[in-house]
């Protein structure tokens, strides 16, 4: 089986948003939303020596994602491949997996009202395709493959040549997508793009800490109630003449 | 019993009149009635044994892990057991509509609004007395009830109050009508429906195993109860059933009274009848009051 991951190259990237073209294209996301988005972490340095890092951001597909226990129905499940995808017969479009996600990578798409997001283009890696994303980036700075296979590009980049996770001390829920490039591009990524603490709806709070427990208690007040109520009849036996 | 004298209150009963009101058979639910409650039955055991198996979520699930499987593995998969939920809640939801619309003013304006959920001081000293005499700790008689007792409308009061919001709940999640308001929507729907079935276990233990409210069962099946069980049970409604019978046997006798040839036997009905043989076909189905 197969684990997939997805490396952005920080010495390649040159921030043309093409990959975003492409993820639109291909899957009709709704104008104003997006599954991939590049955005530029700022300049720093002095000239000559500037420095700067887009941040091409995605579904990480995490190895201990937190979408997928905030989902009320299950229709946020992970594959054993590690791919983290939204089963649209199930989403009812809580947006409870929006909330918990540290990574903004999803949304509640307007048209289908439902939750969408990267799914690592399943539908074509299953075909043996790259995802779109990775197709027709131009310089090749989007490597995807299997961490599993050492011989694959994404292997090298992340075992040999140190790609990073972006993760802070606060979340770190195993991302695979990595990070090529010098040690500052990473630290500026999360310094200009801060990782969001995973949270719980209003409505999952109050489901979870007071509609669970009034539900528990006025079943089981009753419960208990009806039993000492049948075992006094049990006690009391049957008579042959009733109205 | 003597048709002119409807007590105020439950008289003691010789063997002789109590054997004779047990056989006697009372019209308690119409045919609508019954069938709707049986639909309703029906489609809450589906909707609660599906929707339980819906929620996978660590936090809110309440259903073993074997349950979901096995609810996911009857149906396919759980996206099917989902279109299952949706559609006989659907359906559920249409049917109620028909028989909010068409039926409101002969079910719902005359028998709900009136009989089913309107509480008077006897019906709060019979809750008292009733949960006393459940837990053991009373002997005392019940007071006197309507065509429903105060448990009933209880029940019907939280059904009512809930079940609207059950559906405009179910609605919003189907149709997804707003991120907040389906989240909200989800809680809300799990909320009554919990309040619900709280309810619904005393509504099920009552009549299908409490051995005082049998006949309420049997009525829910074939629309009647015998007279005896109304009298004991349902004095207030017992009352009312006689005084409109009296008025019945009234608006007889007043005819009768006005026709003084009548004879007081059957066998010389031909004074009645009229010369043409039209009104006689007319008038032949029906016979006189004797």
């Amino acid at each position: 089986m197969a684990r997939y991951a997805m490396v952005i190259d920080q010495e390649r990237c040159v921030g043309c948003q093409s990959c975003a073209v492409a993820c639109k294209s291909e899957w009709d996301v709704p104008n104003g939303f997006a599954r991939t988005r590049v955005r530029q972490a700022g300049v720093t340095g002095s000239f000559p020596r500037l420095t700067s890092a887009f941040y091409v951001s995605q579904c990480n597909h995490c190895d201990r994602p937190t979408c997928v226990p905030a989902c009320p129905t299950g229709a946020t499940y992970q594959d054993a491949n590690g791919i983290v995808r939204v089963d649209r017969e199930l989403c009812i479009g809580c947006g409870s997996c929006v909330a918990a996600c540290p990574y903004g990578a999803r949304y509640v798409s307007p048209t289908l009202g439902k939750v969408d997001k990267c799914d690592f283009c399943a539908s074509r890696v299953e075909k043996g395709l790259d995802p779109a994303c990775v197709a027709t980036c131009p310089a090749h700075a989007k490597i995807f493959g299997n961490l599993e296979d050492t011989s694959s590009d994404v292997f090298r980049m992340v075992y040999r040549e140190g790609a990073k996770r972006l993760e802070s001390s606060e979340v770190a829920i195993g991302p695979n997508v990595y990070y090529r490039g010098k040690p500052e591009h990473a630290d500026m990524l999360l310094a200009s793009f801060p990782l969001q603490m995973p949270r719980t709806i209003a409505a999952g709070k109050v489901w979870a800490k007071v509609a669970n427990k009034l539900v528990y208690f006025a079943i089981g007040a009753t419960f208990l109630g009806q039993a000492v109520a049948f075992f006094r009849q049990l006690a009391a036996g049957e008579k042959q003449f009733e109205d | 019993m003597q048709a002119h004298a409807i007590p105020e209150f439950p008289l003691p009963l010789s063997p002789d009149q109590a054997e004779a009101m047990a056989q006697r058979q009372i019209k308690k639910h119409h045919v609508a009635i019954v069938l709707l409650h049986w639909f309703n039955a029906i489609v809450w055991m589906l909707e609660l044994s599906t929707g339980s198996a819906l929620i996978v979520a660590p936090a809110y699930r309440f259903m073993p892990w074997w349950y979901l499987s096995m609810m996911a593995g009857i149906f396919g998969s759980r996206a099917n057991m989902l279109r299952f939920h949706i559609a006989v809640g659907l359906l559920w939801i249409i049917v109620f509509l028909v028989y909010a619309i068409f039926g409101f003013r002969n079910y719902l304006h005359q028998e709900v609004l009136r009989r089913e959920i309107a509480l008077d001081h006897d019906d709060f000293d019979w809750l008292r007395i009733r949960l006393l005499r459940l837990l053991g700790r009373s002997q005392a008689a019940l007071p006197k009830q309507g065509v429903y007792n105060a448990g009933q409308k209880m029940f019907a009061l939280l059904v009512y109050s809930a079940v609207p919001f059950i559906m405009i709940t179910g609605l919003i999640m189907t149709f997804h009508l707003g991120t907040a308001l389906v989240a909200w929507s989800m809680v809300l729907h799990f909320l009554l429906v919990g309040m619900v079935v709280s309810g619904l276990m005393i509504h099920v233990y009552m009549g299908a195993v409490f051995p005082e409210e049998r006949q309420a069962f049997y009525s829910m099946i074939t629309g009647m109860v015998n007279e005896l069980y109304a009298y004991r049970h349902h004095f207030k409604w017992w009352r009312e059933i006689r005084i409109n019978e009296e008025a019945w046997r009234q608006e007889w006798m007043g005819e009768y009274s006005q026709d003084k040839t009548l004879p007081s036997h059957t066998g010389d009905r031909a004074p009645l009848v009229p010369e043409n043989a039209e009104a006689d076909a007319r008038n032949s189905g029906e016979g006189v009051p004797s």
